[in-house]
């Protein structure tokens, strides 16, 4: 209904195409979860054919359908007729009790149920993106006990899917855990991976019940393409509401 | 039609009855969320309704004040009264010597009703930003009859001992292990009673951890195994009818894995002691004689929704009403912020008082 | 001035010496270190097929970048791609470095895990144990050069991705060992240095002839990752930065080159900083234009300049003379003059002026022209 403020994201961000990376980094104060939300509903528009697949560490799948469902989509729905893949890893444990090995094999077996699908869903005929989302990547972290090089890895061998099979990504992790110089790398080197990065921030004067915080867009744009400096940089305020996200540049608020 | 509702609308809203009916202590809330009483009237009216049924909530303690332990003794108190199983967790050698420490209900409504009016003289201006509150609470409390939702508690009257002799009742100490595998199955055979069948809540539970990461544990210093257990803790919890909370040392844990307990929280309360005999504050906060600490909620459980939570104020002062039951105020003037000048202080004070409640004269 | 680097990296090895390396350095500030490593490939590539270089070929070993984007990056330079393999070999270390794609296909979890490229690729499934890695980069590049005495490139795309399997020394090691190897014309690899500690770095500079740093425009005062202050400067860091070599001579002299890196359609364009901008810049660290902010002793200084009033404010009210005595001064230096007379009268050899005003009513800056009683 209100698409002009709607789009400052979907212009920020560009036109969807396969095979794009976006790193979304939210912190304690301001939660960017709204934006993996919005990428959901994008992806599973009823005019594409597009298909998802969701790694949720942090929620089980009532909150995610309770949320997109107030939002117009129906993820039961989209669960049966084959565009949604939830991979519920609420539980996933990967301990280090019998050496390195359990460690990776968890997240080897998680991989592994993200290649097949990704497998059949792309030898289906008719041309459809493939979304990988991850919500978060702190808490793989947390599940392979502390061993941020083993998320790392499975990260890569996630972007390995890129090439062969064109797979787009939209992640989720937690800025501010990282704040520390020595945990830097699972931070960073998704960034350097990523064609898009979105900053969810408060507000430098607090939070306030009309704008509930700020998103920094960093669109690298030209990265994956070889094509133009198209990258841009962009801010404005939000304001999320049960059925959608209000943007807006700071002060251009009715 | 949610959009042009006001925001503040959802936490109010007070949904009814019949279905609540059925489960002592629980009642509805938006988005298809129950609520459970934290045991302290104000603190559900702020957080909404109460703590979310399948939320983990953390509350950040003030190494020298015990403020997190009233919390903890209402949270307990409350369920005990409902009936409600409840596993208590501790870095003391018997914990269940703590059960002889929780407060009990306060007698009769009259007294309450009596109390009412003379506190409302006392402080005029909180009674009359609370009243809205007292009277729904009111109805709450006409409407159960018996089984109220909440219960005002008089922390120096004990617990009457039957309410946890008996059944349903698991106390551990969490010095005697060297990690935290045990405590952690016992929380899954705790949330297995109590889980969800096809999503109905049959019972509600409670599960109350106290100094989690305090030195006495063998385990204090294994960060990612702490990690990793509250991590286990909340995904058993959301899949069940509990409610976890857990009370730790900030200060003990690593700044970055600070962060990473905050995010793992779906509730985020934190305590602090406020300094004795501290003329500055004394002018600056009306009340102060009679606070006990302050209390800020920093993040409130948004489950099944993406809205997130604004409180008209995050910062809440702890008091004792007539010495004997917790009440949380909002405070009258924010205390100066450490970094603001001092010369600065009037003009800090009214911006500050401004951001933490919308009061408009 | 790029093409230092180009020819240093086109000449290759002398005779007795080891190969000249490159390390191409950059941050997440200006992530542009990858244009830069694609740029030398193609510049080295275009060498090769010319014949002017001495390396014969190129064994690229490809960790952060699958093989299709070299394929569509040769491609798009006008590279004739189905003849790649006389001239280019690539170790494929990307698509599975682990291992884990061939247990899955084992297992028969997948079927078809690998992707098919034009180009001539050897894929790695233990990036863990160098050694192999090492001997089969060397395989491949005897399999360009075929007989025994020509000589091959390696380009290493980045060294951070292995680093994140093997230590440091081992790391160190392998490129030691591809520097003094006789059939090496040339290294050059990309590392991101935020990812790790500053010793990698420094190492990975010990180890080569030549590093180039890409850097931003302008450095962020605050250190922060906090980006949403300065916006138009971080939309800047993408497209351009200053491009830093540090090229060790082989007469013992550092050529130090300071130059500007822009993004410009599917490459880069390296211009050359006026000479004058590239000499101050080493010593200042430039900021701003303008110098705005005092330093520490600056401002001490200042706070230590006696102005010039009539007292410095020790205790008594700063008054502005007017010409008037105010009622009370008189009535103080009344008392004061008559206890300073003898003093003065005792030094009156300093000599002093003394002014006596005409009349108190008279007004000291009156807008009365003095002179307008003179006749002229």
């Amino acid at each position: 209904m209100d698409n002009s403020r709607a789009n400052l994201l979907e212009e920020a961000v560009g036109i969807s195409k396969g095979g794009r990376v976006v790193v979304v980094e939210d912190c304690v104060e301001t939660s960017g979860t709204f934006v993996l939300y919005h990428f959901l509903k994008r992806s599973l528009h009823p005019d594409s054919s597009d298909v998802v697949i969701f790694i949720a560490f942090s929620h089980p799948f009532s909150h995610y359908e309770r949320i997109l469902r107030k939002m117009g989509c129906n993820l039961t729905v989209h669960r049966k007729n084959h565009r949604f893949v939830f991979l519920d890893m609420l539980t996933l444990e990967c301990p280090d009790r019998n050496g390195k090995e359990t460690r990776q094999d968890g997240l080897l077996a998680l991989y592994g149920e993200i290649e097949k699908a990704v497998e059949i869903y792309s030898s289906l005929e008719g041309s459809r993106t493939i979304t990988i989302m991850i919500d978060d990547i702190s808490l793989i972290e947390v599940a392979a006990n502390g061993s941020s090089n083993h998320v790392l890895d499975f990260l890569h061998y996630c972007y390995t899917l890129k090439a062969k099979y064109g797979c787009s990504f939209v992640t989720l992790n937690h800025e501010d855990i990282y704040s520390s110089a020595n945990m830097l790398p699972l931070i960073l080197q998704p960034e350097y991976f990523a064609d898009v990065i979105i900053k969810a921030e408060p507000l430098a004067t607090g939070l306030a019940s009309d704008v509930h915080g700020q998103l920094t867009v960093l669109n690298k744009g030209s990265v994956c393409d070889l094509g133009g400096s198209s990258s841009k940089v962009r801010n404005f305020h939000f304001r999320v509401k049960e059925n959608i996200v209000d943007y807006f540049y700071p002060g251009t608020q009715t | 039609m949610a959009s042009s509702r006001p925001r503040g609308g959802s936490f109010s809203r007070n949904i009814s009855s019949a279905a609540t009916a059925q489960i002592p202590g629980v009642k509805l809330g938006p988005n298809g969320t129950s609520f459970l009483s934290s045991g302290i009237p104000d603190l559900d009216q702020i957080l909404g309704g109460g703590f979310t049924l399948g939320s983990l909530v953390m509350v950040m303690e003030d190494p020298e004040a015990p403020h997190h332990m009233l919390l903890l003794r209402n949270f307990m108190s409350q369920g005990l009264i409902h009936k409600q199983p409840l596993l208590y967790a501790s870095p003391e050698r018997d914990p269940r010597g703590f059960l002889g420490t929780l407060p009990s209900p306060m007698a009769s409504k009259e007294e309450k009703s009596n109390e009412r009016p003379s506190e409302q003289d006392a402080n005029l201006r909180i009674a009359w930003q609370y009243k809205k509150y007292f009277g729904e609470q009111n109805s709450e409390v006409q409407r159960g009859g018996k089984a109220e939702y909440c219960n005002d508690f008089d922390l120096r009257k004990p617990l009457e001992r039957h309410f946890y002799s008996g059944q349903r009742v698991d106390c551990i100490s969490l010095r005697d292990s060297p990690n935290l595998v045990p405590l952690l199955e016992r929380c899954s055979t705790f949330s297995a009673q109590i889980s969800k069948s096809d999503g109905n809540i049959t019972c509600a539970g409670r599960i109350a951890i106290q100094s989690l990461c305090s030195p006495q544990c063998d385990f204090f210093d294994k960060d990612w195994e702490m990690l990793s257990f509250i991590r286990s803790l909340k995904g058993m919890v959301r899949s069940s009818g509990a409610v976890a909370v857990i009370s730790f040392p900030p200060s003990l844990v690593s700044p970055a894995f600070l962060k990473r307990w905050q995010h793992l929280a779906d509730t985020l309360i934190s305590v602090k002691a406020i300094p004795d005999e501290d003329k500055e504050l004394a002018k600056l906060l009306t009340g102060y004689q009679d606070m006990l600490g302050l209390l800020s909620v920093h993040k409130v459980a948004r489950i099944n929704t993406q809205v997130p939570a604004i409180l008209e104020a995050t910062t809440f002062s702890m008091k004792l009403r007539k010495r004997r039951s917790l009440v949380l105020e909002c405070l009258n003037q924010a205390p100066v912020d450490g970094s603001s000048g001092s010369s600065y202080g009037t003009s800090g004070t009214c911006s500050g008082s401004s951001k933490t409640g919308n009061l408009d004269f | 001035m790029a093409e230092t680097i180009c020819r240093a990296l086109r000449d290759g090895a002398f005779e007795g010496e080891h190969a000249p390396a490159l390390t191409i350095k950059d941050t997440i500030d200006t992530p542009l270190g990858s244009f830069v490593f694609n740029h030398i490939l193609t510049q080295l590539t275009s060498n090769i097929l010319a014949g002017k270089s001495q390396a014969r070929g190129v064994v690229l070993v490809a960790l952060s970048r699958p093989p299709s984007f070299y394929v569509e990056l040769l491609k798009n330079k006008g590279f004739d791609v189905s003849s790649s393999s006389k001239w280019l070999r690539v170790l494929d270390c990307y698509s599975d470095p682990l291992g884990w794609k061939n247990k899955l296909l084992e297992r028969g979890t997948v079927r078809n895990p690998y992707e098919e490229t034009l180009l001539k690729t050897t894929l790695c499934k233990n990036l863990k144990e160098l050694d192999k890695v090492l001997s089969s980069i060397i395989e491949l590049g005897k399999e360009i050069v075929e007989e025994g005495k020509g000589r091959f490139a390696v380009a290493i795309d980045s060294v951070s991705e292995i680093l994140r399997h093997s230590s440091l020394p081992s790391v160190a090691r392998i490129l030691s060992h591809l520097r003094s190897h006789d059939q090496v014309s040339c290294i050059f690899c990309l590392v991101h240095v935020d990812l790790h500690e500053a010793k990698v770095a420094a190492t990975l500079e010990y180890l080569s002839t030549m590093h180039a740093d890409v850097e931003p425009i302008v450095q962020r005062t605050n250190g922060q990752r906090n980006i949403s202050e300065d916006l138009p400067m971080v939309e800047q860091s993408f497209k351009r930065g200053k491009f830093h070599v540090r090229f060790k001579r082989r007469n013992g002299r550092v050529r130090v080159m300071r130059e500007e890196l822009y993004v410009e359609g599917s490459g880069i364009k390296i211009t050359e900083v006026s000479s004058e901008d590239g000499i101050t810049a080493q010593s200042l660290v430039p900021k701003v234009q303008f110098n705005l902010d005092l330093s520490e002793k600056e401002r001490l200084d200042r706070a230590k300049v006696v102005l010039p009033f009539e007292h410095q404010g020790t205790g008594k009210p700063i008054q502005i003379y007017d010409g008037r005595k105010s009622l009370n001064e008189s009535e103080n230096e009344e008392k004061q003059a008559s206890v300073e007379k003898p003093q003065t009268t005792e030094d009156s050899g300093r000599g002093e002026i003394i002014y006596f005003r005409d009349s108190d009513d008279e007004m000291p800056d009156s807008d009365e022209d003095p002179d307008d009683d003179l006749d002229i």
